[in-house]
């Protein structure tokens, strides 16, 4: 087995977690997605074709429609029958309704909560599907792209910050930036708020930053061991009937961490979600 | 930024599709797929408050129902005590006219038979004496021999009569 010399498990972990302008279906085949001209709007050169990943985030984005619609669907027919739902779409309402109550309203507060949820509860389900996706096979997680997580967390960004510039007001809103400090001489009260400002201002970014970051290392992070191990099977694939042993332990080691990743999935999309909800209402909340 | 490994390479690319797909995700779930779940919900929700308060509506009026009831049979029970009592005096009262009634007519009886025999004696005591004087003068008129004055005789034998009368009495 000359390959388990050869084999680079960097180099294989980097592939399979990467984006690629491919779908690799092995041993089935590949199929080659389109590669167009890249747009250029001043220095900033743009891509927009189609990778992996913005497969998959199409993908994410039909099934999360497919199946809230079909909860809908089953919700509405259910009220014109004058009862409650049950199977499906009664298991997904009281999840809908939990992320809505618990997580939106409750965090953001009864009065602009309800305006707010519905974003909240897309990115819920939206970066839920996402991350299961990456366990299926052939497949490979969009939440462990960081231009994915950026750009949802700037999503919410843009959310938390015109949510509090409209609730606040300009020069309420101001005042998150400079913040208005008691017990000093006026003077010495505005150079400590200017001195303040910055610090204030990094601390806007750092949240989406920690959003995106928190996200994009969680997936990336399970995929990695899940293909670190797995690659234990190619490393010491020459060792004859031992390598039997080796298989079959790593292979329970990675079920072990897919069951891990199944719990890791669900939790980081509660986790930017309920983030979401608390930031927005953190600023809603600002005096 | 290009010499990093490939995970760590955000793209422009990848992040513009993901807003085109996550903003139109949004904006449908927002617009058609959300206000039906909530809608049904509430919906639920109403009907649920509506039937808790239409039972509570409906239990308290049971139980003033029950109460209404209950006064009323004991109002009832208590009239038909009543009644039972005033039939009850009223059949007391009626029997002790009826016993009294029996009696006066009783005695009414006994004092009318008891007049009709004093009656009847003295009738009796009347034919005895106008016989005993018939026979007197028949026997006196064969005495004398002679057929006395039947008028003049008989008050003679009808005082004498009486003075033997007046004499036995006395």
């Amino acid at each position: 087995m000359m390959q388990g010399q050869e084999f680079n498990i960097g180099e294989m972990i980097f592939h399979h977690t990467g984006d690629s302008h491919e779908l690799e279906f092995e041993p089935f085949g590949t199929i080659h997605l389109p590669e167009w001209q890249p747009i250029h709007i001043g220095s900033l050169t743009i891509d927009l074709s189609p990778t992996k990943h913005v497969v998959l985030i199409m993908l994410t984005g039909l099934i999360v429609y497919t199946l809230l619609k079909a909860t809908a669907i089953g919700v509405e027919r259910a009220r014109k029958a004058g009862r409650a739902p049950h199977g499906f779409s009664g298991a997904m309402e009281a999840f809908v309704l939990w992320v809505r109550q618990d997580v939106a309203i409750g965090n953001i507060g009864h009065e602009m909560g309800p305006r707010y949820a519905p974003l909240v509860m897309s990115f819920f389900f939206f970066i839920l599907v996402a991350n299961l996706l990456g366990l299926l096979p052939w497949s490979s997680t969009p939440s462990g792209n960081l231009a994915f997580t950026g750009a949802l967390a700037l999503i919410a960004f843009v959310a938390i910050e015109v949510g509090g510039m409209t609730k606040l007001g300009f020069k309420g809103y101001m005042r998150t930036i400079f913040p208005p400090i008691d017990g000093l001489p006026p003077g010495a009260a505005i150079a400590m708020s200017i001195f303040m400002a910055p610090i204030e201002f990094m601390s806007k970014l750092v949240k989406p930053f920690a959003l995106t970051v928190r996200l994009f290392g969680n997936m990336t992070a399970g995929h990695f061991v899940i293909l670190a191990l797995f690659g234990i099977v190619f490393m010491f694939g020459h060792f004859g009937v031992a390598s039997w042993g080796i298989g079959f332990a790593t292979a329970l080691v990675v079920l072990g961490v897919m069951i891990l990743e199944l719990v890791v999935a669900a939790i980081q999309a509660y986790v930017f979600a309920l983030l979401t909800a608390v930031f927005i209402g953190l600023m809603q909340h600002e005096h | 930024m290009q010499n990093l490994p490939a995970p760590f390479q955000p793209t422009l690319g990848v992040a513009i599709w993901t807003w085109i797909v996550f903003i139109l995700l949004f904006i449908l779930l927002a617009k058609t797929v959300f206000p039906a779940i909530l809608k049904a919900t509430t919906d639920r929700e109403a009907r649920i408050k509506k039937d808790l308060e239409d039972a509570e509506r409906l239990r308290n009026e049971t139980a003033a129902m029950v109460e209404e009831q209950r006064q009323l049979l004991a109002s009832a029970r208590g009239e038909a005590t009543a009644i039972v009592a005033e039939a009850r005096e009223a059949a007391e009262r009626e029997r002790a006219t009826a016993v009294e009634k029996t009696r006066q007519e009783q005695e009414e009886l006994l004092h009318r038979a008891r007049r009709e025999i004093e009656a009847e004696r003295e009738r009796a005591v009347a034919d005895i004496r106008r016989e005993a004087i018939d026979i007197a003068i028949s026997a006196a008129g064969k005495v004398v021999g002679a057929r006395l004055d039947a008028a003049a005789d008989r008050k003679i034998v009808e005082d004498y009569i009486a003075s033997i009368a007046g004499g036995a009495r006395g």
